[in-house]
């Protein structure tokens, strides 16, 4: 008897609690955040994948993020702050990460979403809730192709940059016949995989596939299916590790390929070839001297930390989001429709290349370059960009 | 044929199978005795990794070590066993023991949550960076055995010797020994073995610390000849142990074994061969299709494995 009156109680509570919540969150389903009516203790929404095989490239962006916010309060006297939202690099679950900030009345935007599969499944989300969603790293062309998710922005060029680039050099310059194109089944890699093989073969150059998972360690078996006659591995990876062990692996089975990673490969510390390259979205401020101040600022901030590419792009998302909500409440008032219209007129100088200022899909204004660094023993220097 | 390529595949598989199989090792030993699946056995190989690196790291590290390259590695495999070892008899004795007398399915979702626990804990302590070795610094991949076209690294031959070695000794421990016997006991029958005079407790703890000290040296052994690992990466090499103790039939040491290196061939040459043999329709990516249909097929039509022996009971 006592165990039904709990079960109809717990079942009252749960029926209370979904009728409460659908009145809160009125017709179109979010919460009103047109009601919230002050600009302190606002928080932003980092959407990426802090735990997972990729949860290294998230923290890394997780603490330039923070770091944002940090100089930021203390410069305008602020009190932004960064609520964590981890996709552990699944769409399911960056899907569910995306309902959960849409519908936190505090959230006025969203630092992210980090990887491209993130912002197919949350950018609809996103706009329905008029919630602005500003990316430092995901660069597939689709996102802003037709303009399918329309409070979305990026701070870094897309891969319609970057395929044309890498192809480029490795024909013209490096003047590669024969190549090997590795994936590493993730929504990042594969299309610029695909997009790479596709001009490359445009180009007359022969081009075999590969394909990796992303948390592989061994390539051992797929370094035996490269022919002696391969001159370039082009790897679009987001591990800077395997980029660098596909590399011992290609010396360990005497070949002669050199290995060309792409943006996660970015990694002085972690990809250290004999002799190799890599593209990035953004510039290593460690070799830039006009970012000796904010790299020390960092580092003391973050003790020291290591970083690559993927920490400053974030970096600079955010510091457009929070430009963004500080101009939207000059009248004390802050909705997330205010702080779309906000990002979308964005005009500010950038730690990563020229003024950032959004096209009207969301893009950078002329688009953006990639930069292409050689290794040589492990140290990197500008070859493009 | 390409005999080049083979011999390469052959050299690779037999490097990952090895370290599949004393992954396998620490599977089936828990699982023989207790019927437990320690789901948890990947992240101990992790932990392993991360012991090693610590040593390393202690020990000059890979471009500057303070003592010989050999005593090095010995020291990083001694140090990850014992970590491990006494890792394993700690989750044993907080996440396994108060559920020895559980539905099975309790000890299982408390190895999940064990996985878990682990890996977050090394998510807070080291990071979620990928680590490694730098073993090319230790000894250069050119060093080592150079036939033709063929090459293998020093590094694959000590992992390779190495694993070798551990499973021998424990298949000395397991036949030969009066400890060894005591496991065969309670692996046979718990109740009847602890009626004989057996300390069932002292058994199993002694089973985890040793299942979970080779776990630690395949953790070194992964850092050594694969060269990066994170808090994530026990996960794929436990389900690739797992695999090959199901092969070889779970609770079997000599299945174990050859599971392991069952499982590496197959991953390494259908990485080699899968695109030829669909004719370009699947590639590379696929290689772990083949790995787990091994598995559902061995799970359909021979659940025991090759070595195990079918559970036969009266009705």
């Amino acid at each position: 008897m006592k165990k039904g009156v709990f079960a109809a109680a717990l079942a009252g509570l749960a029926a209370t609690a979904v009728v409460a919540s659908a009145a809160v969150a009125g017709p179109s389903g979010p919460a009103a955040p047109a009601q919230l009516a002050q600009c302190t203790n606002v928080a932003l929404g980092f959407v990426g994948p802090l735990t997972g095989p990729a949860g290294f490239l998230g923290q890394e962006q997780l603490s330039w993020a923070r770091f944002a916010v940090s100089e930021y309060n203390r410069a305008n006297r602020t009190r932004f702050r960064v609520a964590l939202g981890d996709t552990r690099l699944q769409a399911p679950v960056a899907r569910t990460v995306a309902r959960r900030f849409v519908s936190d009345r505090n959230v006025m935007g969203i630092i992210g979403p980090s990887e491209s599969q993130a912002v197919r499944v949350g950018g609809k989300l996103y706009q329905n809730a008029n919630l602005a969603a500003v990316s430092g790293s995901a660069t597939a062309i689709d996102l802003t192709k037709g303009r399918p998710y329309r409070t979305f922005a990026r701070v870094v060029p897309n891969d319609a940059i970057q395929g044309p680039t890498i192809v480029n050099y490795v024909q013209r310059t490096l003047r590669a016949r024969n190549v090997v194109v590795i994936d590493s089944q993730d929504d990042y890699s594969v299309p610029l995989a695909q997009a790479i093989t596709r001009a490359l073969r445009a180009r007359n150059v022969t081009v075999s596939r590969e394909s990796v998972a992303a948390d592989d360690t061994d390539f051992s078996s797929i370094v035996a299916n490269v022919g002696s006659n391969v001159n370039v591995v082009v790897f679009a990876t987001q591990v800077a590790t395997a980029a660098n062990t596909l590399s011992n692996q290609l010396r360990e089975q005497g070949k002669r390929a050199i290995v060309f990673g792409t943006d996660g490969a970015y990694s002085p510390s972690q990809y250290k070839p004999r002799n190799g390259y890599v593209s990035v979205f953004a510039p290593d401020l460690n070799l830039d001297p006009r970012a000796r101040a904010i790299v020390r600022a960092y580092n003391r901030f973050s003790n020291n930390r290591d970083f690559g590419a993927f920490g400053p792009a974030t970096y600079m998302a955010t510091w457009v989001l929070m430009t963004a909500a500080r101009t939207a409440c000059a009248d004390g008032r802050l909705a997330r429709a205010e702080v779309v219209q906000q990002v979308r007129r964005t005009n500010v100088p950038s730690i990563i290349g020229p003024r950032i200022r959004f096209d009207a899909k969301g893009d950078l204004r002329g688009g953006g370059t990639f930069v292409i660094y050689r290794v040589t023993n492990g140290n990197y220097r500008p070859a493009v960009g | 044929m390409d005999w080049d390529k083979v011999v390469q595949l052959t050299v690779n598989g037999l490097t990952a199978g090895a370290v599949y199989a004393l992954v396998a090792l620490g599977f089936s030993m828990v699982y023989g005795i207790l019927k437990l699946l320690n789901l948890a056995h990947g992240d101990i190989v992790m932990v392993g990794a991360f012991i090693g690196w610590g040593v390393l790291g202690w020990l000059g590290g890979a471009q500057d070590p303070s003592v010989a390259v050999w005593l090095l590695i010995v020291l990083m495999v001694l140090a990850a066993m014992a970590g491990c070892g006494f890792l394993g008899v700690a989750i044993e004795r907080f996440a396994y023991r108060p559920l020895r007398r559980a539905p099975r399915i309790a000890p299982l979702i408390s190895a999940l949550g064990v996985s878990f626990f682990i890996q977050n804990s090394v998510l807070l302590l080291w990071g979620a960076d990928f680590r490694g070795y730098d073993s090319i610094d230790l000894i250069d991949v050119e060093v080592g055995i150079s036939w033709g076209p063929l090459s293998v690294w020093a590094i694959r031959l000590i992992v390779m010797g190495s694993a070798v070695a551990m499973m021998l000794a424990l298949w000395l421990l397991v036949t030969r020994s009066k400890l060894g016997k005591a496991m065969r006991a309670t692996a046979f029958d718990r109740e009847a073995a602890a009626m004989m005079g057996i300390d069932v407790d002292r058994v199993i703890v002694k089973t985890f610390f040793i299942g979970s000290a080779l776990a630690g040296a395949a953790g070194v052994l992964i850092g050594l000849v694969f060269f990066s690992f994170n808090y994530f990466t026990g996960f794929g090499y436990g389900l690739k142990g797992f695999t090959a103790a199901v092969v070889g039939g779970i609770g079997s040491i000599p299945g174990a074994m050859f599971g392991g290196v069952f499982i590496g061939l197959a991953e390494a040459f259908s990485v080699g061969y899968i695109e030829d043999f669909t004719r370009g329709r699947l590639g590379s990516a696929f290689s772990d299709l083949v790995v787990f249909m091994i598995l559902v097929l061995f799970m359909l039509f021979r659940p025991q494995g090759i070595f195990g022996k079918p559970d036969v009971k009266k009705v």
